[in-house]
């Protein structure tokens, strides 16, 4: 196990250094900060005592390796906007992002799961087919999109769900759908091709002849099973979820989170929060391939010892 | 069911709440608040609420008048010292009554800055401005270089607004010294003398106002207001829908109707005090020639860009003046005009050879800057100038390398010098840049415009001043933008013509409600 784990982390480190470096080098690609937050009529002057004041002149070598030296330190830095320290303020925006995609794993589990099992157990009648053409339609279907309809839908015209913030309970509903929509819908065929596979198998024949109940068989020996697929897949999507799903579904409807923190960064070309946010995803993004893995080998003894 | 969940949001938000409590859904909450350093438009929403000045407008009439406010009356002591008594009972936000420490503090710090954000703001405005000094508890002077025409004016501007001294020095370090970390820590916990006191901040999300009791003037009318971003457009319409917003900044032209058409909601906007323009590099190598860059200017049709893309609401102006700088407002002036035949004249003569000019525009930093972009290279294209829109976030303004790009000029104050002023001075924001000369001759014009204490004269020289920008255009002022507000119809709310753009005043008397 400790190799193996090991050889995770090590895998982990390097992943990380690279998206330092990229985001590192992206944000200065995209343009002066001074520009974006200060605001205009601006003297050439003025301009310079600013970025003096907020150490941009350094060559870009330096702020590199000041960064790297940070990063290692665990000092981050502050915002060039609001002057709070970056973990500060990424800190305060965790837990309503983790909030949005612990529910959005809840509801994709709550029900991929039985829709998957289901489109397996009566893949030859309607039932399959009527799981697999919603199942690929909302593939198809981009979580912004769906947002909207449903802002549109459930909000302008009909006015039964809020679509600011994340005050009550109600204001769940619609971003959590949002954010899951695909992955329910990538879910639900892994799950049924998983299922298929493993029901096909002949420890499922000897469980039916020794006269266990079909639910037992699907269920336990059946699901089981295929569970292991499931979860490295849903460990996959998750990490993509978090990264890429909250910042168009967070902006959508005000979520205060970290997905719309890095739209706001990105457009004030905060460097330090956009850095950093992009490392909390990162670094959120790793833990939970991490996890996933040890989960994965968790579920399945053979994994654990042919990678050992 | 669907009746039960529309009335637990109903219950469980704060926002549709009594008429006494508002939530505004802003395009942008801004970043932090210190009316000093800022002059931004996102940060000119939130400071007249939370503090004052020494000198007030009255804000509801589009000509000056000047009320007082911490400070009840003013004058002139000797030419170029004003004296101020000060208002008696003035409490900040914290409990601490106001002092002449206290002011003088507020008026040092832009006066003699030493806070490189502060240094910025205060140079192109507050230059003449020596110090502020305390005569006794009651009384401060203002110590200016030269004699200023613009007393009033310059002491009612939002980075001269008067903040606690003892509680920004103990904010971080020592706690008789102010240092930089003092002012930092000040924009995220801002205290001042206002109607209402910022009671929670969470920059770039939420800020929220509440009543202040002790407040000098007349009570606030709202208990309290909280302002939310919603960057979203499509969202911000739907909040004000659903109800959960009570008003919303920011309303595209286009989205008007959306708002109009429910009978529930109205929409309130005005020309908004500012100018966005088209700037002209005089020192690109192919746009030396005067001739060319007035053929670009010459080639716009103006009123074109307003009904397409504003709806005719917006104000395209003769020349670089504004209805609200009063006696120094020349309507009849004529420097900007739309003459294609003559573009076509003045191109043949200066030997163009069809050379391609770009036009540097982002994508959206200003409402319907990159389809007017495009509208113009139509325009450009009809008198035979062969030109580029390049779209792209950096600002170009000082690149030399840039050829035409938008900006804006907002009026930061209701005066030519708080607009035109500001951004064409010798050595102002576009000389430094390098994409606009002065020379002696225009520095002695400007200097007059500026500070000649004769008004006849001021016009005079802003005459002649226009007349050299005719003749050598660094720029194309396009037009006022028409900003607009949605809210519910219970809402009396707009937006008051005394105001610099964007501020979201809700003083007593500023907003009200149908019914109350």
């Amino acid at each position: 196990m400790t190799p193996y784990l090991l050889r995770h982390v090590l895998k982990a480190v390097v992943t990380l250094w690279a998206i330092v470096t990229v985001t590192f080098v992206a944000t200065r690609l995209s343009g002066n900060p001074i520009d974006t937050f200060l605001g205009e009529g601006l003297t050439a002057e003025g301009r310079q005592a600013l970025i003096d004041y907020f150490q941009l002149d350094r060559s870009l070598w330096h702020q590199y390796l000041a960064y790297l030296r940070g990063v290692l330190s665990g000092e981050f830095g502050l915002s060039f906007v609001d002057r709070r320290p970056v973990t500060t303020v990424v800190a305060e925006r965790l837990w309503p992002s983790g909030q949005l995609l612990l529910s959005s794993v809840a509801l994709t589990v709550a029900v991929s799961l039985p829709l998957g099992v289901l489109a397996a157990v009566y893949r030859r009648s309607w039932i399959g087919s009527a799981v697999m053409v919603v199942a690929f339609t909302g593939y198809a279907v981009p979580s912004f999109v769906l947002a909207i309809v449903m802002v549109l839908t459930f909000s302008y015209w009909l006015n039964w769900l809020p679509v600011v913030g994340n005050g009550t309970w109600l204001h769940f509903i619609m971003p959590t759908i949002a954010m899951s929509g695909v992955l329910i819908a990538a879910l639900t065929r892994f799950t049924r091709n998983a299922m298929l596979d493993v029901l096909g198998q002949d420890f499922i024949r000897t469980a039916r002849a020794k006269g266990l109940r079909e639910t037992q068989v699907v269920l336990k020996h059946g699901l089981g099973n295929a569970s292991i697929t499931v979860i490295s897949v849903l460990g996959l999507q998750i990490a993509g979820l978090a990264a890429a799903g909250s910042v168009v579904v967070e902006s959508i409807f005000s979520w205060p989170g970290v997905g719309q923190m890095l739209v706001n960064a990105a457009i004030l070309r905060d460097y330090p929060v956009l850095q950093f946010g992009v490392i909390a995803v990162a670094v959120a993004v790793v833990a939970i391939n991490i996890l996933t893995d040890i989960a994965y080998a968790l579920a399945d003894p053979r994994i654990r010892l042919a990678r050992a | 069911m669907f009746r039960l969940l529309l009335t637990t949001a109903l219950v469980a938000l704060p926002l549709v709440a009594a008429a006494q409590e508002i939530t505004v859904g802003a395009a942008n909450v801004a970043p932090y608040l210190d009316p000093g350093r800022d002059h931004s438009n996102v940060g000119s929403q939130f400071y007249y609420n939370t503090f004052d000045t020494l000198i007030d407008r009255d804000h509801g009439k589009r000509e000056l008048e000047w009320v007082p406010a911490l400070a009840t009356s003013w004058k002139l002591v000797e030419p170029k010292v004003m004296e101020f008594k000060l208002r008696e009972g003035v409490k900040f936000h914290n409990g601490a009554d106001m002092t002449a420490d206290d002011v003088v503090f507020s008026l040092n710090r832009m006066m003699q800055a030493t806070f490189p954000p502060y240094v910025v703001r205060a140079k192109d405005r507050l230059g003449n401005f020596l110090r502020a000094e305390k005569v006794d508890d009651l009384t401060v002077r203002v110590v200016a270089e030269r004699e200023e025409p613009l007393w009033e004016t310059l002491m009612s501007l939002q980075q001269v607004m008067i903040v606690p001294e003892a509680y920004i020095k103990g904010l971080t370090g020592k706690a008789d010294v102010a240092e930089d970390s003092d002012y930092e820590a000040f924009a995220l916990a801002p205290v001042g003398t206002g109607p209402y006191k910022v009671a929670a901040f969470q920059p770039g999300e939420k800020l929220v106002w509440e009543r202040f009791d002790d407040f000098w003037g007349e009570t606030a009318p709202l208990e309290r207001a909280t302002v939310v971003q919603i960057a979203e457009t499509a969202s911000r319409v739907t909040a004000l829908k659903t109800g959960e917003a009570d008003i919303i900044t920011n309303v595209a032209p286009d989205q008007l109707s959306l708002i109009d058409s429910d009978p529930n909601l109205k929409t309130e906007g005005s020309a908004t005090a500012l100018f966005h323009v088209m700037i002209m590099n005089q020192n690109h190598p192919k746009l030396r020639d005067p001739r060319i860059r007035q053929a670009l200017s010459l080639a716009i049709d103006r009123d074109a860009l307003n009904e397409a893309l504003w709806l005719g609401k917006a104000i395209v102006p003769s020349t670089h003046t504004m209805a609200e700088m009063g006696a120094l407002h020349q309507p009849d002036l004529v420097t900007f005009a739309y003459d294609p035949e003559r573009a076509r004249k003045l191109l043949e003569e200066a030997g163009y050879d069809g050379f391609e000019i770009t036009f540097d525009t982002a994508a959206t930093y200003y409402t319907n800057g990159l389809l007017a972009a495009q509208a113009i290279m139509e325009m450009w294209n009809a008198v035979g100038i062969n030109g580029r829109v390049n779209v792209q976030d950096q600002w170009s303004g000082n690149d030399p390398e840039m050829m035409v790009r938008n900006w804006s000029n907002p009026m930061y104050f209701a005066d030519p010098f708080g607009s035109f002023g500001v951004m064409w001075a010798p050595g102002g924001p576009s000389e430094s840049e390098g994409r606009f000369n002065t020379d002696a001759d225009y520095a002695k014009k400007w200097d007059r415009f500026r500070f000649s204490t004769d008004v006849a004269d001021r016009n005079a020289a802003y005459v002649e001043l226009m007349e050299e920008i005719k003749q050598d255009p660094p720029l194309l002022p396009l037009y006022r933008p028409f900003e607009s507000w949605g809210m519910k119809q219970s809402v009396n709310w707009a937006p008051m013509p005394g105001h610099i753009p964007y501020v979201l005043d809700f003083r007593a008397g500023s907003i009200s409600f149908a019914g109350n």
